[in-house]
């Protein structure tokens, strides 16, 4: 069958199995099971009613529980296994961890994940503000705005390659055609730069990439929020006096501090499973491994599974803090 | 080492045509090809089988493979599918791993086929393969070993064949280039050292080196100090290195990597200092060699790289290359370093096992040496039939080699040979001391044990 | 949207200044990559994209016309020609034959070869080399030239992505592969997570906080961890490689976000309604469908163009659940990776490939943005 046909009815069996699902599993369950009518009314619908969420869940569930929750399972049990050769494993409990914690290379990843989550979410963030505030009232501001957003449509890949042509150096006394150094040297410095290979610095180099890309992403979120405040607060604050930076800072975002939240935390995951960037413009050298580069160099480099997978526990530890914060929110608006 | 794989690639003329899998590039029964082999083939019926093979190769140099499995395909009526990737290390793991392996796996390095084989996913060839290794191959007995691991159970068997050798040992240079100077081919490594002061001299710089290679960075410079190290030490302690019966920061070894740094270290030999060495990508160093000015005279590579080399260069005239030579006062013969392709099963089949012995016919040999790029240790093909006199002259070399030795870093552990052996080389030339990033490199190899 | 009335003029300046400063900024890595994809190798070696518009310097190495087009005058055997071989407004300001000096001669001058023969170059590149003996050999002597070249744009690298037929550069099967993978694995979670993230807003059930903080934890799951216990267990169920598998892979992946984000946004929306809409008795699954889907629309869509844009750009799940030994459902990124493997150090390869890669994600962006837009404006509801 062709694939675009096969596409098609994919689509179709897809969507209408889906629609169907949720349709049909609402009606059985409300004129079947638990009728909503007949002595046992009030309790009918009770009961419906708790069901009625799993139903809403159960493709979902599934969905996670299979592609991603299994999985965890799976590495957690790899990071405490060792494979042997033949087929099979032995558990080895927390050696592949103490391996880990005694390569300098692990350190010099989790300390650059560190800065990565220091930098890039605030940056993103804080440009993405930035951006939606200022284009919000200009009559070519969604032209702005897409163009800001346009690198989101980039693939990591393709990012790397821009930006390697922006770092690119030549050697001194031809012609730079990476810009930062025709820039470097106008500007009277001496010998071009290598700027991915200079420690620590790089870092910040690899950042800017994923800052570039992440803009958008935050501009789109925040500039919808900031379309959501209530004109009268705004007026308000203008009748009483106030400046353009008092309402922006006063008013709009204690306004839109949920949707900040939100911003910041999708891109700290981001951050977080960073790979493509780094693996593409440095593979780790040069002092820029960071975690999730780690974890592909053991898995499929080394070869390493049990290595590979408590790196990537490591990883879900980072995560911890943002899941309980998250479980302590949801709590909160239970309430 | 995915790279050193992208053999010699300027073949557009080849690849102009319609290169869909069933045109046989050279008509049957023409030319001096050894057609008997290819005879003996069509009496094994494979219609309707399908045969995958996954490898490394992709653009111009899939178009040649393909054009030399096409004959495969034309015997036996089988239907052999060539899939490549850029990421094929990865990719075979994976699959493997999943159970959706290819019927053939193309492997750049041995040290995966070892992993491999050890874990089951490959079926081995069998002695009659490994008789025949030994007994058709130049140097037979090596290559059998080079492809002989211990299975799953423990025991030792042929698990890959090879097909398609590199030649490492090479400097490459603008012949035009040395006769405006009137430099001279240097035959021994004193005379190579006093060549590239003599370059200095002359207000040039000697030598292109680059490192740079995306997620395979530094790989350029392992291949530097395998040569030097077969240079300053007997084959005998090069052999131990590899298989870490003597430590990474062993002095010997450290020798090796400063006899690297000597040429890559000094801000005058090199092409844009030395702080460009690492970053540079070894796909644009070459080029140096045919700028105005020329940026370099000379660049130490295999023997794939003149795919990377400007477009319209002609071979022996604008660009040629030497050996790059031995110390005359070490006593060590002309030592080769090499590294090849190994060919194996990861899922077996009547198709695959019909593959593997076309893979065995001079036939299959020949068709790719009239092409482009490809290098052989088989005794019995038609030499006459490579394509230009280029490789015919590296042939030369590899035959005529005291000591052939393979790949080191193909052959270490993946974590060291494609991993800290690297990243340590990227160290070195950004100014570490080699013996600290020596026993950087042993740590990790002892960390993997 | 102009609300804040009475504002100064000169802030309204620094405001548009500011703005075309960041798009400016945001654009220039881009751009540049944009005006490499016209330009040749040699030019994107040789000066900034920034100057593209300008005439460059440049040093070329060309040569003479090969020996066998000699012609006799009188006892002199003479080529003449012009070095460059296209027509063009180059100058040559500096001009020598051997790579120790290759700035020796001006225009108009006469060199000596190491043969004796004798080499006259004029600005416009026209030479005329003679010689008392007849002149032999393949090829014609190189001729360092330092040269004023005048802007040149090309269409060739597209032609070599995207025309060209070996079996590496067509792109033509990849797009379509690619749009047959990208399509369901758009709609399919998107419809999913609606409900889910629905149920996890406004239904009240025991266990709520904790399958949200579940899911909040499986937004950070590596990828790569899940690639071979989820091949494993494709195969395993008879799915193998192909289509199937990957728009699951990419429905299981995307769910988390999804959910996320679509259960941030409709929590916002006014309890009121949703309370009214109970009162008026209707059920769950019509709050849903005429009340919450509606509403959400600003939030499904930007969803759907993440997931849209993640599908396209993706390059590892493909490679595992999809891309098989036979090639044939090869797509879009994985052609362009190869194109980078085996063109790594060819900057207008890569500039090209990278520009068709992205056209379509922001064709579509461009599509969406009105809806986008609209969505957003019925959202202030609230």
């Amino acid at each position: 069958m062709h694939p675009a046909i096969q596409g098609l009815l994919t689509i179709a069996f897809g969507v209408g199995g889906c629609v169907g699902y949720f349709y049909l599993s609402n009606i059985i369950l409300d004129t079947l099971i638990f009728p909503a009518r007949g002595k046992d009314i009030a309790r009918n619908i009770r009961r419906a009613n708790m069901v009625r969420p799993w139903l809403f869940l159960l493709p979902a569930l599934l969905a996670l529980g299979l592609y991603l929750a299994y999985p965890v399972v799976e590495t957690m049990r790899l990071s405490l296994t060792e494979r042997l050769p033949g087929g099979g494993s032995e558990f080895v409990g927390l050696a592949n961890y103490k391996q880990m914690l005694a390569e300098a290379k692990f350190w010099e990843a989790l300390q650059n994940n560190f800065l990565w989550l220091l930098v890039v979410p605030a940056a993103s963030t804080a440009f993405g503000l930035l951006a939606a505030q200022l284009t919000d009232r200009l009559a070519w501001g969604n032209i702005a705005k897409s163009l800001i957003f346009m690198p989101m449509a980039i693939s990591f890949v393709g990012a790397a390659v821009i930006w390697k042509l922006v770092y690119d150096a030549r050697p001194p006394g031809t012609e730079q055609i990476g810009i930062l150094n025709a820039v470097y040297i106008w500007l009277g410095g001496i010998e071009p730069q290598q700027w991915l290979t200079i420690p620590f610095w790089n870092n910040f180099f690899l950042m800017m990439v994923l800052v570039w890309i992440q803009t958008g992403f935050a501009m789109v979120i925040l500039s919808a929020a900031l379309r959501g405040i209530p004109e009268e607060t705004v007026e308000a604050a203008i009748v009483d006096g106030a400046g353009p930076f008092q309402i922006f800072f006063r008013i709009k975002v204690p306004q839109i501090i949920g949707t900040i939240v939100v911003v910041w935390t999708t891109i700290t995951i981001v951050v977080l499973k960073v790979f493509d960037i780094v693996f593409a413009m440095t593979n780790g050298q040069w002092q820029t491994q960071v975690l999730a580069n780690y974890m592909y160099d053991k898995l499929f480099v080394a070869r390493d599974w049990g290595v590979g997978s408590a790196s990537a526990m490591m990883i879900m530890l980072l995560v911890l803090p943002i899941l309980v914060w998250n479980v302590y929110n949801a709590r909160r608006e239970m309430r | 080492m995915k790279h050193t794989l992208m053999t010699a690639a300027a073949v557009a003329a080849l690849v102009a045509g319609s290169a869909s899998g069933q045109d046989l590039i050279f008509p049957v029964g023409e030319g001096a090809f050894n057609w008997e082999s290819y005879s003996a083939l069509e009496k094994t019926d494979l219609a309707g089988e399908q045969v995958t093979v996954f490898g490394p190769w992709l653009g111009p140099d899939q178009e040649l493979v393909e054009n030399v499995l096409a004959y495969f395909a034309a015997a036996t009526g089988a239907d052999v599918r060539y899939a490549g990737s850029d990421s094929f290390e990865q990719q075979i793991v994976v699959d493997a791993e999943a159970g959706s392996a290819p019927n053939i796996a193309v492997f750049p390095q041995p040290g995966l086929v070892s992993d491999m084989a050890e874990r089951g996913f490959i079926a081995p060839l069998g002695e009659e393969t490994a008789a025949w290794v030994k007994e058709n191959y130049a140097a037979g007995q090596s290559w059998v070993d080079l492809g002989t691991f211990p299975g799953p159970d423990g025991a030792d068997g042929l698990y890959g064949l090879f097909f398609k050798v590199d030649l490492k040992s090479l400097v490459w240079f603008n012949p035009e280039n040395f006769e405006d100077f009137g430099y001279d081919v240097p035959t021994s490594m004193e005379d190579l050292k006093t060549l590239t002061d003599q370059m200095v001299a002359d207000g040039n710089t000697p030598w292109c080196i680059g490192l740079g290679s995306g997620g395979a960075t530094g790989w350029p410079a392992t291949d530097w100090v395998e040569d030097m190290m077969l240079r300053t030490q007997e084959p005998a302690v090069y052999d131990q290195w590899v298989a870490n019966e003597i430590a990474f920061d062993d002095p010997r070894v450290v020798e090796a990597i400063e006899e690297f740094g000597y040429f890559a270290r000094n801000d005058k030999y090199v092409s844009g200092g030395a702080g460009a060495v690492a970053s540079t990508d070894f796909r644009d160093s070459p080029k140096g060699l045919f700028a105005s000015p020329p940026q370099c005279m000379m660049h130490r590579q295999a023997s794939f790289i003149p795919a990377f080399f400007p477009e319209g260069t002609e071979m022996g005239l604008d660009a040629d290359f030497f050996y790059f030579p031995a110390y005359e006062g070490k006593k060590l013969g002309n030592p080769v370093l090499g590294a090849g392709t190994i060919w194996s099963i990861t899922n077996d089949s009547t198709g695959a096992r019909a593959l593997m012995d076309f893979l065995q016919s001079p036939i299959a040999h020949e068709v790719w040496m009239a092409q482009q790029g490809f290098l052989t240790p088989l005794k019995t093909v038609n030499t006459d039939l490579y394509a230009t006199d280029t490789l015919k002259k590296m042939g030369e070399i590899l035959l005529s080699a005291d000591t052939f030795r393979f790949d080191a870093s193909d052959l270490m552990p993946g974590g060291v040979g494609a991993g800290s052996f690297w990243t340590g080389m990227v160290d070195y030339a950004g100014g570490k001391p080699a013996a600290e990033v020596a026993s950087e490199i042993q740590s990790s190899w002892d960390a993997l044990k | 949207m102009n609300a804040i009335a009475g504002q100064k003029p000169g802030l309204i300046w620094a405001l548009r200044i500011s703005v075309i400063l960041l798009v400016g900024l945001w654009m220039f890595p881009t751009v540049g990559l944009f005006v490499s994809s016209f330009r040749t190798g040699d030019q994107i070696a040789t000066s900034g994209w920034w100057k593209a518009l300008f005439p460059t310097e440049q040093n070329l190495t060309l040569r003479t016309a090969a020996p066998d087009t000699q012609v006799q005058e009188a006892d002199l055997f003479v080529i003449e020609g012009n070095l460059f071989e296209e027509a063009t407004d180059a100058k040559i300001s500096a001009w020598g034959t051997n790579a120790r000096e290759i700035d020796a001669y001006g225009p108009g001058d006469t060199a000596e070869l190491r043969g004796g023969e004798r080499l006259t170059v004029a600005a416009d590149g026209s030479y005329r080399l003679q010689s008392a003996q007849e002149m032999s050999g393949g090829r014609g002597p190189r001729v360092f030239v330092s040269a004023l070249v005048p802007p040149e744009f090309t269409l060739q690298n597209y032609e070599t992505i995207l025309i060209s037929g070996g079996s590496t550069d067509n792109l033509a099967r990849a797009f379509f592969n690619t749009l047959t993978v990208t399509i369901p694995a758009t709609i399919i979670p998107i419809l999913i997570a609606a409900f889910a993230a629905y149920a996890l807003a406004w239904m009240e059930f025991p266990g709520r906080a904790l399958l949200i903080a579940t899911i909040v934890g499986l937004l950070v799951v590596p990828l790569q961890l899940a690639l071979i216990p989820l091949l494993k267990f494709h195969n395993e169920i008879g799915i193998g490689k192909g289509y199937l598998g990957v728009w699951m892979a990419h429905t299981g992946f995307g769910l988390p976000l999804a959910i996320y984000l679509l259960r941030n946004y409709m929590i916002g929306i006014p309890r009121d309604i949703i309370e009214n809409a109970r009162v008026d008795g209707a059920t769950d699954f019509q709050i849903f469908t005429r009340i919450i889907l509606p509403l959400s629309f600003p939030a499904l869509a930007s969803f759907a163009i993440f997931q849209f844009l993640w599908t396209w750009n993706d390059l590892l799940v493909a490679m595992v659940f999809l891309i098989d030994a036979t090639g044939e459902t090869t797509v879009m990124t994985k052609q362009i990776v190869e194109l980078l493997g085996t063109r790594g150090g060819n900057w207008e390869i890569l500039a090209t490939s990278a520009f068709v890669s992205i056209a379509v994600p922001l064709a579509v962006f461009f599509a969406m943005q009105k809806y986008l837009v609209r969505g957003l404006l019925a959202g202030s509801v609230k």
